[in-house]
């Protein structure tokens, strides 16, 4: 399991969402863990405030329909821009 | 239009959350005379900046909210939702099966919002930047979230409302349940008053105002209505709720009630921002609106209860008003402020369910620390011990920063309960 999917589960955790069988298949939506869009916002935060990576407001609307596993993906698509900026 | 029994409002329940604990803990301790104001302990955000205080019973939110949304509200709409469960539990009604989710309606009143929560974000903000705030903020701390949060935990569709009007708030919930009854607007009001006030800026700007009762060794003897050593009110929290339905509706349900609501007075002092006029012409002007409305005449009140928190000129304008609007009939009079606290906007609504419990039970409860009445407050005091007295009609006052004057008229059932 990737560090941001292993992140992401204990984030939610931490945030009373029951994550017991969820991994990086599991879906934000309702058929998953059923994030509302103050929940995105909050997960959005701690995962800014972890990875030092930024989400615009559009990318909200996206994470809803991610799985975990694709939300993984994504921050660390973001993470290798952070890390290949220049300084 | 001329009101008959038909649009007449009964108290059918009750749900507190006070120093004193639930109504039944409420109604045991400030008959018989016992504090609930204590010392905050070591760990509470007040320890050292408050010798004294009327600290409510912690409520888990998780018994009144879903445990995602559970440690993001502000404790007021906790114990204000707590306090709006026992009530409709009381009153056995579960919205949708015994009333009509559209002719019910919620109107609970505040005075901070939520401002733990706030305080809370902010130190947090100034320390940890950014990332720290919490996005659920506002859906914890506006004030209309008691309301809201009651309504949609209830399934409530018809009026909601919220009420701001400091400490007399719960007074005006009340009464404008008794409105929106008699209007036809509703046949169910859950109404009151929720205010979670024990948090470092409110204790401080309160005690730098030299408003708060101060130098009691025993902090149980320092909040002392109409007693000649009061020296300022003592902070409190809690919710009072009740459920006011239209009395055809209870009658229907077989459910009496404790008592009925009939009549309502609000006058404005346009006077200061925090004092009361000093002859309490604001105050006695609601109470005799309030008589007026009820149809009913000075001496025929048995019992008031009143506002009275413990602050020099605030006690003393309300027994001149009191005075003032009683002449030569003396009415009994006890502040349950004593034994809670100011419980501020959950005052007024926690001392109606008083108010509706004295006149069940026809038993008066004590004014707690009335050991010397003030002669600047000279009333037919209920001290040392309950009264018994078949009590058949009274008045329940609240006072409020800003002038605002609101009162109440309760009354047994023609009939008796």
């Amino acid at each position: 399991m990737s560090d941001v999917v292993a992140f992401t589960i204990e984030a939610l955790r931490q945030m009373n969402f029951d994550v017991d069988d969820a991994d990086s298949g599991t879906v934000f939506g309702p058929a998953g863990v059923d994030l509302d869009s103050l929940a995105v916002a909050e997960l959005a935060l701690r995962v800014e405030d972890a990875y030092g990576v930024k989400f615009g407001e559009e990318d909200m609307e996206r994470f809803t329909v991610m799985t975990l596993g694709e939300f993984a993906v994504e921050v660390d698509a973001r993470l290798r821009l952070v890390d290949g900026a220049p300084a | 239009m001329r009101r008959t029994a038909r649009d007449g409002a009964s108290v059918t329940g009750i749900g507190l959350v006070t120093p004193l604990g639930d109504t039944a803990g409420f109604l045991a301790a400030a008959w018989e005379g016992r504090s609930g104001v204590r010392r905050p302990p070591d760990g509470h955000p007040v320890a050292g900046l408050l010798d004294a205080a009327g600290i409510a019973p912690d409520i888990d939110p998780s018994t009144v909210l879903p445990k995602t949304e559970a440690r993001r509200v502000d404790r007021f709409v906790v114990l204000a939702m707590s306090a709006a469960d026992a009530a409709l539990r009381d009153a056995g009604i579960a919205i949708g099966q015994d009333a009509d989710p559209a002719r019910t309606a919620v109107v609970l009143a505040n005075s901070f919002g939520g401002l733990t929560m706030f305080e809370g974000e902010a130190v947090a903000r100034h320390r940890q930047g950014r990332t720290a705030v919490t996005p659920y903020l506002l859906a914890g701390m506006l004030p209309n979230m008691a309301t809201a949060r009651i309504a949609i935990r209830h399934g409530v569709r018809g009026f909601t409302s919220t009420i701001s009007t400091a400490c007399a708030s719960g007074g005006y919930a009340v009464a404008e349940a008794l409105r929106l009854v008699r209007e036809g607007v509703a046949d169910v009001v859950v109404c009151g008053g929720a205010d979670a006030p024990l948090l470092p800026t409110v204790a401080t700007t309160f005690s730098n105002a030299r408003a708060l009762a101060s130098g009691w060794t025993d902090p149980a003897e320092a909040s002392r209505p109409f007693d000649r050593r009061r020296n300022g009110f003592v902070l409190g929290e809690g919710a009072g709720v009740l459920v006011v339905e239209r009395r055809a509706h209870a009658t229907a349900r077989g459910r009496p009630g404790y008592a009925d609501v009939i009549g309502w007075g609000v006058a404005t002092d346009a006077y200061h921002p925090t004092a009361p006029l000093p002859d309490g012409a604001g105050a006695a002007e609601s109470m005799r609106r309030a008589l007026a409305d009820a149809g009913i005449a000075p001496a025929d009140v048995d019992y008031v209860n009143a506002h009275a928190t413990g602050t020099k000129l605030g006690d003393a304008a309300e027994a001149r008003a009191l005075r003032a609007v009683f002449g030569g009939h003396a009415p009994a009079v006890s502040s349950i402020k004593g034994a809670t606290g100011h419980l501020l906007a959950a005052a007024g609504a926690v001392e109606a369910a008083a108010t509706a419990l004295a006149l069940r039970h026809g038993m008066l409860p004590p004014t707690h620390n009335l050991d010397d009445p003030d002669p600047e407050c000279d009333l037919d005091h209920v001290r040392k011990a309950a009264r018994p007295v078949a009590a058949r009609t009274a008045l329940s006052t609240s006072f409020a920063f800003g002038g605002h004057n609101a009162c109440l008229v309760l009354a047994t059932h023609p009939g008796g309960p």
